[in-house]
């Protein structure tokens, strides 16, 4: 298992970059390194520092959009991780800041093993909740 | 030359059982090679020793003056209410500075071994169940429970203060005398003190980081030196065993919290919480990164005190111990209830999945090592 900063990890795992939901605002979207969409949900991010180490703390910082006639922003964002061949979570809750409408920053990520890790993100549209995945590789 | 009949009979035996033991001692010394996956892997448990700058959360961390006074300290029995003891009677540095037994014993025993103090700035978390994020709030602990040192802060202050070799020192390093700071602050300040001291303790370069240097440097003469038994191990610990997911780095931990499937009722009908306890000690804590007593305004190394999490499978983790010293710090596992190396690596080799967290960690299944695999990661071992 090697080492691999997350951009190239997520890209690896993802094939390409998903295109972005047809409406989301795509100045906003682009200023991310790593995208994901489905179902007319979409989800971009980066980590600071770009390159996660184990145990180190990390955060990450996400905008979504819900694709509609026109696109909203979600009324909430959640980021979680876990690795699911291990049957655990994070050790850490990360803490969210909100930088605006459909746009925050969370705080306080700590991938405390090596391994296959899943990053969701689950977005809020009112009740209705879609999840979004990400699988990162965190070498030794 | 003919040989008689029934010689022969009993000679081929002997020569094939000699061509046996021959083999086998060959494939012992063999040199042993390693992937290009293997070194990396190898490699990432180094350089040693790991650079290290003071504790912000502590003003007088590597200050000289500080790190003498804590020495003092820590050797002190006036610390303890009944003079009975200091840390030092459970931190023996003949002993990798912890006392060789399974459980701690102090004015009575304790639930859990004796964890050893070496390279403590490396730590995130303090005690088998991280009760403690800073080192000073760790040297708090023993001071103030009733089963160790028995003290209470208002206790503590006039001891120091009627001990000149204790008050004198307190006024040069915190700037004025022991009974001109309330009770609380004096015993924080004197914890500092302990924290100073106790980060000077470091294990220095072992067999495996001159392994490692060589591996890293391809220098085949420095790798021969090291014992082939534990290059099979180190292979094993990288490998098959995995053992270095949590053993992790250059301090071989993770400075996590793991279910191992260990018993944690430490006499029945009573459970020892593990982490789960940590966390809620530590949340109640005044002592914690969080709190009043953290010299670092910033509190620049409080994220995971804010972020820590509280779930169910806390129960029965304790913390990864780091596997550097190892021969020094026996016996292991937070009950002591491994005496030797070798029955460490059979718990993993035969470990009972069933003891194991339904909603816990999926990681752990048995190695089925042999012997010889069990004797070389013990050898590996030997050697951190």
């Amino acid at each position: 298992m090697r080492k691999l900063p997350l951009a190239a990890a997520a890209f690896v795992l993802a094939g390409t970059a998903p295109a972005l939901a047809e409406h989301c605002p795509k100045d906003m979207l682009a200023a991310m390194e790593n995208r994901l969409s489905a179902d007319g949900t979409a989800v971009a991010y980066k980590t600071d520092p770009a390159k996660i180490a184990v145990g180190k703390p990390f955060s990450i910082e996400v905008v979504a959009c819900v694709d509609g006639a026109a696109a909203t922003a979600p009324t909430r964002i959640r980021v979680d991780a876990g690795m699911p061949m291990h049957g655990h979570g994070m050790n850490y809750t990360p803490s969210e800041k909100k930088l605006g409408p459909g746009h925050s920053k969370f705080d306080g990520m700590v991938f405390h093993m090596p391994g296959a890790w899943q990053i969701t993100f689950d977005v809020y549209e009112g009740d209705k909740c879609r999840r979004l995945t990400e699988k990162v590789k965190i070498g030794r | 030359m003919s040989v008689p009949r029934p010689l022969r009979r009993l000679l081929w035996p002997l020569l094939a059982a000699g061509f046996f033991l021959t083999s086998a001692a060959a494939a012992a010394d063999a040199p042993v090679s390693f992937t290009d996956d293997e070194k990396a892997l190898i490699l990432s448990h180094g350089p040693w020793p790991v650079k290290t700058g003071p504790d912000p959360s502590n003003r007088v961390s590597g200050d000289a003056a500080a790190i003498a006074y804590g020495k003092a300290l820590f050797e002190s029995p006036d610390l303890a209410i009944d003079r009975g003891r200091s840390c030092a009677t459970c931190h023996v540095p003949e002993l990798g500075h912890g006392d060789g037994k399974p459980l701690g014993v102090g004015r009575v025993r304790v639930d859990r071994n004796t964890m050893p103090l070496f390279n403590l700035r490396l730590n995130t978390w303090y005690g088998w169940d991280g009760k403690s994020d800073n080192l000073w709030a760790q040297s708090i602990a023993p001071i103030l429970d009733p089963r160790e040192l028995g003290m209470t802060p208002e206790e503590l202050q006039p001891r120091i203060a009627e001990t000149p070799a204790l008050a004198n020192p307190y006024r040069d390093i915190f700037g004025a005398d022991v009974t001109d700071h309330d009770a609380e602050t004096a015993m924080v300040n004197i914890a500092k003190a302990l924290a100073a001291y106790q980060e000077t303790l470091t294990s220095g370069r072992s067999a495996f980081d001159r392994f490692r240097d060589a591996l890293a440097a391809d220098d085949a003469a420095e790798i021969a030196s090291y014992p082939a038994a534990a290059q099979r191990g180190a292979k094993l610990f990288v490998g098959r065993g995995r053992c270095d997911l949590c053993h992790f780095g250059a301090n071989f931990t993770n400075g996590e919290f793991h279910d191992i499937g260990l018993p944690h009722f430490p006499e029945q009908g009573r459970v020892d919480k593990g982490r789960y306890g940590g966390i809620l000690v530590l949340r109640r804590s005044r002592y914690n990164l969080l709190g009043p007593f953290n010299d670092d305004a910033g509190r620049t190394t409080a994220g995971f005190t804010r972020h820590v999490r509280l779930t169910q499978r806390n129960w029965g983790e304790f913390r990864v111990p780091s596997l550097r010293n190892v021969t020094q710090t026996a016996p292991y596992m937070h009950d002591g209830s491994k005496a030797t190396l070798a029955d460490v690596v059979r718990h993993y080799s035969d470990i009972l999945e069933e003891r194991l967290h339904q909603d816990g960690e999926k990681l752990l299944r048995p190695l089925n090592l042999t012997d010889g695999e069990i004797a070389d990661l013990v050898a590996f071992l030997r050697t951190l």
